[in-house]
């Protein structure tokens, strides 16, 4: 690995290196990005796949009416040029379906790992900076939120608080997610704050504002990125399996209610004719996680020296 | 052996905290479901011309818990009857204690949960190894992206596809249920071959999204084992790549036990997708019956049994732990 690359993930997970050379070094970082990307033919196919469903969730339902048309002749047709999926069983094309859905998946997922990564981060940080009965305390309530299991907790919320807008979906989902981020956080930042350049911030007599935001923060960055990454898909998970056990209310049109409906309602299990549409939001939802792992296997690498290939 | 006794005490503590912390939770989700299912409850009784303190008796059996008085002391009758296994009584099944359903229940998850989980452990574990000693080859490299897929990809995608594949497309394996009604329940062949054949789908299903988790583990737990110190110097001594082999599988399934202990607690929540999906009556199910059905008392035993469980299974793989590594047992343990 040549020296460049090296300079260019140190230029950026430590943040703090001096202000003249920045603008080369991120020059450096996107080249190394590039060059990561290109190596395995696999990572550019995810990120490729995770911007088409970002496009996808931001654009994609601008094509298409607020009632999708539906074509009562043909229920469940197979699929077609037309209808590439099919159609649903009130003759609705499946893919429309799919595009119009995805919205609504993708912001509460965005929702959902943004707070799952703000709430990690910031408890993390704080009880592995501040360490002693804060970081006790902060500890002990994260290891019972890690005990009470979420799917068995999320039903039973559903019967006090019908959480079906993005927005709310997000929040309960991020609310009771970010127990997982705040450890690895906090394990993290007291590796750190161990090492010379903690320690010479500190002896420098900089303040705990700069330590955490301009120091240890920076190099957690790569980490916390990843993290809300797989929080992404975590979210997705949650809400699709949510809507499918149809617990909720169907307000909006997402790929869990179209399970639901392909499953329970539409009894896709029980006629070949009805898979296309029960496949659709099931191969949406992994090539969705395909993608992610792709591009959080390449983060791994330009992030972290140690795993790349001589 | 003070230590042991002393982290026992500690995690007996902090688990009588938690399902205190669970009870209260789900105490109040049920006192504050919109329309206060109970206060309508006592109502219609008094309206169909039952006394009041016989009405509220009655709400009081079937929710656990009296309607009137104040809501301390409704929580701490709740609590009395917890105490004494007194769960309430189920609404969808008159007559019958929310317990007995509830343990009805369980067998239903606990067996195939089980049998996935042990199943998915042995071959996850044996496969790892594997890829972690060939992992520059092919086959170590394609047994270990199995496992990331297989690891994220969520169980109800899993249990969909296997569905859709052996019971529509090619339909050699039942779709829904426990097993055929025209076999006597009872120790016959023809009953157990058919529970055998209805649990293979949800059983497989489990092996298949556990069995990912159990890969990467494992390769990552011998890759670790590998690069320590003494494995070098017992190639340096020259010693059989048998024994070498012990070195490592020794010490590398270690963090494999503490983990299968903690799956363990996933034994009665741990398939609610899978149970919904192949209408399986376990305990998964049953959570999701209670729900649409209003039956809050039933909903809340439920969520009590499926985190007790995890509880209880988090405190034995700490002990456990503690017992079968000589490091943690020296009392320098992590804090």
């Amino acid at each position: 690995m040549t020296a460049q690359t090296i300079t260019a993930a140190g230029g950026a997970a430590g943040g703090a290196g001096p202000g003249t050379g920045r603008a080369a070094l991120r020059r450096n970082f996107w080249r190394g990005v590039w060059r990561v990307l290109r190596r395995k033919p696999s990572r550019m196919l995810g990120a490729v796949i995770v911007a088409g469903f970002a496009l996808m969730g931001v654009f994609g339902p601008m094509f298409y009416p607020d009632h999708l048309p539906r074509d009562t002749a043909a229920l469940y047709a197979p699929p077609s040029w037309e209808h590439p999926f099919g159609t649903d069983f009130e003759g609705t094309d499946v893919l429309a379906l799919l595009i119009t859905g995805s919205r609504y998946v993708l912001l509460t997922a965005l929702v959902t790992a943004v707070i799952t990564v703000v709430l990690g981060a910031a408890i993390g940080l704080f009880a592995g900076f501040r360490r002693g009965r804060w970081d006790t305390v902060l500890m002990r309530i994260t290891d019972m939120k890690l005990t009470i299991p979420g799917l068995p907790l999320l039903l039973v919320l559903s019967t006090v608080w019908k959480f079906t807008s993005a927005l709310e979906m997000g929040l309960v989902l991020g609310l009771l997610g970010w127990g997982g981020v705040a450890r690895a956080v906090r394990s993290q930042t007291l590796s750190l704050r161990e090492r010379g350049f903690i320690e010479a911030a500190r002896g420098l007599g900089l303040s705990t504002t700069h330590i955490i935001g301009r120091e240890l923060l920076p190099s957690m960055a790569p980490f916390i990125a990843m993290n809300m990454l797989i929080s992404v898909t975590g979210a997705v998970y949650a809400q699709v399996g949510l809507f499918f056990l149809g617990v909720l209310p169907f307000d909006a049109n997402n790929w869990g209610v179209m399970l639901n409906l392909a499953v329970f309602g539409g009894g896709a299990m029980s006629s070949p004719a009805a898979l296309p549409y029960l496949m659709a939001p099931l191969l949406a939802i992994l090539l969705l996680t395909l993608g992610i792992v792709l591009v959080v296997d390449a983060m791994d690498e330009i992030f972290n020296p140690r795993l790349r290939e001589e | 052996m003070t230590v042991l006794i002393r982290r026992l005490a500690g995690h007996l503590a902090r688990g009588l905290v938690m399902i205190l912390i669970v009870t209260t939770v789900s105490f109040f989700v049920i006192r504050s479901v919109p329309g206060d299912p109970m206060a309508a409850k006592y109502e219609k009784l008094v309206e169909q011309g039952m006394s009041p303190e016989a009405a509220q008796r009655a709400v009081e059996v079937l929710y656990g818990f009296a309607p009137s008085g104040g809501l301390w002391q409704q929580y701490v009758d709740y609590m009395t009857g917890l105490f004494r296994l007194d769960l309430g009584q189920s609404l969808t099944i008159p007559g019958v204690g929310v317990s007995t359903v509830l343990f009805s229940a369980a067998k239903w998850t606990i067996l195939p949960v089980l049998a996935g989980t042990l199943l998915s452990f042995l071959i996850g574990v044996i496969l790892g190894v594997y890829a972690a000693v060939r992992r520059s080859g092919r086959l170590g490299d394609a047994l270990a992206i199995s496992g990331s897929l297989l690891h994220g990809v969520p169980q109800y995608v899993l249990a969909l596809l296997l569905m859709a594949v052996f019971t529509t497309l090619i339909p050699i394996l039942p779709a829904g249920g426990t097993a055929d009604i025209m076999y006597e329940p009872g120790l016959n062949a023809g009953y157990i071959g058919s529970l055998i054949e209805y649990a293979t789908l949800p059983v497989l299903t489990y092996a298949l999204a556990s069995y990912g988790g159990w890969i990467l583990a494992m390769k990552s737990s011998v890759v670790t084992v590998l690069g320590d110190d003494f494995i070098l110097a017992a190639e340096l001594r020259g010693m059989k790549r048998g024994i070498v082999f012990r070195y490592i599988a020794r010490n590398a399934i270690l963090p494999l036990f503490t983990i299968l202990a903690l799956s363990l607690g996933t034994l009665f929540g741990g398939a609610i997708f899978i149970e919904r999906i192949f209408n399986y009556p376990g305990l998964g199910l049953m959570l999701i019956d209670s729900i649409t059905n209003r039956d809050y008392a039933l909903m809340g035993g439920a969520f009590l049994l499926i985190t007790g469980a995890i509880i209880v299974a988090n405190i034995m793989a700490d002990l456990f732990y503690t017992v079968i590594d000589p490091r943690v047992r020296g009392g320098e343990g992590a804090p």
